[in-house]
């Protein structure tokens, strides 16, 4: 029953508006005429629709049209600049509520960006993100084999050695500036 | 014979300024109620609704004729009003119209000649704007829409651009807020 006068009270407003289907209609109706406590609340929802008609539509006592029409006329008969122009029509995007939207639009972009730079190297034309350079090792019965390309200069050197002490790591490396190649 | 609105939107669209007048004539005060109803401020609300009829002007061209004239012009006025009173963020209290101008006139209401049922209108019409002065401007927008043209909920959400479920959201919320605020006064 608790449950029920709940859910009423959710449509009590959609019922006295009307807007429900004659059965959600039908359901509250009977519901209200058995339940006190519904219908008080049905009747004050009445009173507070009547209270806001009446003190609402008392605030447009005494718009005139003459001078209303003068205003609109006014407006429509003046030649605003430009700037005034631009600035009406920029202004609704510049609140802050729809400034919200800007962020996370700028991070979307900034990932695209950044997606497209992985999925498309050297779109960029001209930079240095196109000179790729890439150094592979191969184990290859008992010799470690070496790659080293660089597409600037388009140069491949193959690099063959002997599988050393692992602690000597550091001379195995291929980019290394000391190396002889 | 009278013309419809689509037959003055029509001519309008064809360059006779007199239709558009006539328009105004017939909507420019339901459009003030509105508006004033979000602002709760007569002269803000003047500004507001002849920048309506302003901006449907300038737009007649691109009326379609797909929905009803005053669901065109209604969504002008309630996202003008919206935008104004994000931009303004006025206090309550320099919102607030003196309502002594208001209920001193006893217009448009069902004033008794008894000082005491005066009295009650009075603090009740004080408080009730008081009190839909605190709801959002979404809110306000479908308590005035609903109160003052008895607009469907359809409609409501055309003018709003959003579902009719999220129209009856809105209205149970602010109903709920103003029964809260006036429930010793109704």
């Amino acid at each position: 029953m608790m449950m029920d006068c709940e859910n009423v009270r959710k449509s009590l407003g959609a019922f006295l508006d009307e807007e429900l289907n004659r059965s959600e209609a039908e359901r509250i109706r009977m519901h209200a005429q058995g339940c006190p406590s519904c219908l008080a609340e049905k009747e004050q929802l009445e009173r507070l629709q009547a209270s806001l008609k009446s003190v609402l539509e008392g605030r447009a006592s005494g718009v005139a049209f003459g001078p209303f029409w003068d205003g609109v006329r006014r407006r429509i008969l003046e030649k605003k600049p430009w700037t005034a122009r631009l600035w009406d029509w920029l202004r609704p995007a510049l609140y802050p509520e729809r400034l919200a939207w800007a962020i996370p639009v700028a991070i979307v972009l900034l990932l695209g960006i950044v997606s497209l730079e992985q999925f498309l190297p050297g779109w960029r034309g001209g930079s240095n993100r196109g000179n790729t350079t890439a150094v592979d090792s191969i184990d290859g019965h008992g010799f470690n084999v070496a790659v080293f390309r660089e597409s600037k200069t388009k140069t491949t050197v193959i690099w063959l050695y002997e599988n050393q002490e692992e602690e000597d790591e550091s001379a195995a490396e291929p980019a290394s500036p000391d190396t002889s190649f | 014979m009278e013309l419809s609105d689509w037959e003055l939107v029509r001519k309008c669209q064809e360059g006779e300024s007199e239709a558009f007048q006539e328009l105004v004539a017939r909507y420019h005060r339901k459009v003030f109620l509105v508006v004033v109803g979000i602002l709760n401020h007569r002269e803000d609300a003047m500004e507001v609704a002849q920048e309506t009829f302003f901006r449907a002007y300038k737009n007649i061209k691109g009326f379609k004729g797909g929905a009803a004239f005053y669901t065109w012009l209604y969504r002008i006025a309630v996202n003008l009003s919206i935008d104004f009173q994000r931009r303004q963020k006025r206090s309550a209290t320099e919102y607030r119209e003196t309502m002594d101008d208001l209920t001193d006139k006893g217009e448009g209401t069902e004033l008794a000649n008894d000082p005491y049922v005066d009295l009650q209108s009075k603090e009740l019409g004080e408080r009730l704007l008081a009190a839909i002065n605190e709801l959002t401007p979404d809110h306000k927008a479908v308590i005035v829409m609903r109160a003052v043209e008895g607009l469907s909920y359809k409609d409501m959400g055309r003018i709003l651009g959003c579902s009719e479920g999220t129209v009856m959201s809105r209205l149970h919320y602010a109903r709920k807020k103003l029964q809260e605020k006036l429930a010793p006064f109704i």
